[in-house]
């Protein structure tokens, strides 16, 4: 006699997709795993051509309500990279507080609100706080603190309006980023508060082979600027990204699975960059994580958690470090005049690489947009993710099963993360 | 961008001007913790929203919020933690305001668009001026 059992999971409209996961195993033998997204940058791809390449930041920070600077930021990039232009000194360190101010609140939600509850074993976060008030509250403050950054430097906290290509459209004082200091002291202290916390957690067995992707640059930790690397040996300019990486059409689902070519899978975000560039990290960073046993790589998608609070603690004190050195530009912007080209940026949203790349009529319009955001490039090692852990686990109840598929879905903060807190789950056995 | 969802920034945009130089207006999307923080120190929050709940396209509801919202309302969201999870969290760590209304302005469906479908359009201005009404009789005290 056959024994079926189907576990799927669908869920609703969130501001980056819908998604849905589907299993099926049969007599103790798994013959499907889906994880499927719908990608709504599409649409965005489609609507900014005839734009002004000047609204790319404003419009593509639409794509996300909780990683808005990353878009722009990659959309800046691939426009200066069209039009030759280099924004250094004041201004680019002023880019990297910003998103110094976008992996704090990115991070600090998803640790304390939508993972933790995870390891703790609640619903929610809603019904953690009832239990551990405190820890929630200093996860606000914390998410707080972020916002504070991109409130100041984007001009306000959500979908920033500040940034522009070349610049910036004002630049702050000296003396109203130092009224984040004080904040930002105290974040330093709560975000090594979180390594401990979390680097508490159990985490189940899932060490895997991933080929890890990040940007990498030789003298900080990755936001804005470097090369593609690898962990299996990649290493490449952002220019050649479609070179190398490519997204297929998947017959089941309506989105876009981005592959290695000829290669096959790869995994963007925190584990990554941590692994690529863990010698960039501030001591104080490197030293809390060898606190807590993280080692400079890390294959364990459930220490994700703990790798992101590391990147927490370092976002603070990168952004306490530009606060100390910043001098106010001369000017706000760089000039530079638009002409027919092709531009290509990549940085490193909370959730990983981002890539852009526009090609600019004569006139400066967009002919052409293309967005790889990181939960598509992460799509397939999800879903490999999804496979390995069922294999692992297929001794469970389903209950209990569909808890730790979920739990790896979250593993990678795909922007659906929160919609896998209040599912609807069916479960059918044969 | 996100059509009918749309709803409570195109209503924030038609208030301006509107009120009393006391009441702020503040667009909060995608992330619902936000609200925590502009709302835990007001005296009174109007929160309009899109929700899709089965009801008619167009049609408006008006709860006190504090108590909560209907389930129905929470799968509605397309916000990273939605209003639903906003209230049940400031409940939990004491950051709520001391009066809350929340407006839901029902829609048929989330879909990727730049323009408000006619019905949506005609609820939008009716929640501005019920919004603009309640909030004339609220003096700074």
């Amino acid at each position: 006699m056959t024994n079926a059992r189907e576990i799927s999971v669908e869920y609703l409209a969130r501001v980056e997709g819908e998604g849905s996961m589907r299993v099926k195993v049969v007599d103790d033998k798994i013959e499907d795993v889906e994880f499927s997204i719908f990608e709504p940058p599409r649409f965005f791809e489609a609507f900014m051509r005839g734009r002004p390449h000047t609204e790319a930041p404003d419009i593509t920070a639409r794509i996300c309500g909780i990683c808005p600077v990353a878009y722009q930021m990659s959309s800046v990039h691939a426009m200066e990279d069209a039009f030759g232009l280099t924004v250094g000194g004041s201004l680019r360190e002023l880019r990297r507080l910003l998103y110094c101010g976008e992996w704090i609140e990115s991070h600090a939600l998803h640790i304390y609100l939508l993972h933790a509850p995870d390891f703790l074993g609640y619903e929610s976060g809603i019904h953690m706080a009832a239990d551990h008030r405190e820890v929630v509250e200093q996860g606000l403050r914390l998410k707080k603190a972020g916002n504070a950054i991109v409130g100041l430097v984007g001009g306000r906290e959500i979908h920033p309006i500040n940034v522009r290509v070349g610049g910036f459209y004002r630049t702050p004082t000296k003396r109203e980023l130092e009224s984040l200091v004080p904040e930002l002291e105290w974040a330093r202290d709560a975000a090594a508060e979180t390594i401990r916390l979390v680097g508490g957690f159990t985490f189940p067995d899932a060490d895997q082979d991933f080929e890890f992707v990040s940007l990498s640059h030789p003298d900080e930790y990755p936001f804005n600027e470097g090369r593609i690397v690898s962990s299996k040996g990649l290493d490449l300019p952002i220019s050649e990204f479609n070179e190398f990486f490519v997204e297929q059409h998947v017959e089941r689902s309506n989105a876009l699975h981005s592959q290695i070519r000829e290669r096959g899978a790869y995994h963007v975000g925190p584990l990554a960059r941590y692994a690529l560039n863990f010698d960039k990290l501030t001591p104080f960073a490197q030293e809390m994580a060898q606190e807590v046993g993280l080692g400079p790589v890390e294959t364990n998608p459930f220490k994700s958690i703990v790798v992101r609070a590391v990147e927490v603690l370092y976002a603070v004190e990168e952004a306490l470090r530009i606060i100390d050195s910043y001098e106010a530009p001369p000017e706000p912007y760089v000039e530079y005049t638009a002409f027919e080209s092709e531009g290509h940026g990549a940085t490193e949203a909370p959730r990983g690489l981002l890539y852009h790349r526009y090609r600019i009529h004569h006139d400066g319009r967009i002919a052409d947009a293309q967005i790889v955001p990181p939960t598509a490039q992460n799509q397939l090692t999800i879903e490999s993710d999804l496979r390995f852990v069922l294999e692992q686990h297929l001794d469970l109840p389903d209950d209990e099963l569909s808890w730790v598929l979920e739990q790896s879905i979250r593993n990678y903060d795909p922007c659906i993360s929160c919609a896998t807190h209040f599912l609807d789950l069916t479960v059918e056995r044969g | 961008m996100m059509g009918d969802d749309a709803v409570g920034p195109i209503v924030i945009d038609r208030l301006a001007g509107r009120l009393e130089e006391t009441v702020v207006l503040v667009e909060s999307v995608g992330d619902a913790t936000h609200l925590l923080d502009t709302w835990r120190d007001a005296r009174l929050t109007v929160v309009v929203d899109a929700v899709v709940s089965g009801g008619v396209p167009g049609s408006v509801h008006r709860i006190e919020g504090k108590a909560g919202l209907p389930p129905s309302w929470r799968s509605a969201s397309t916000h990273l933690i939605g209003v639903v999870e906003a209230i049940e969290l400031g409940g939990a760590v004491d950051m709520l305001p001391d009066e809350l209304v929340v407006y839901g302005i029902e829609i048929d469906k989330v879909a990727a668009g730049v323009v408000l479908s006619p019905e949506i359009d005609a609820a939008a201005d009716e929640v501005v001026e019920s919004v603009a009404a309640e909030l004339a009789v609220v003096r700074s005290p």
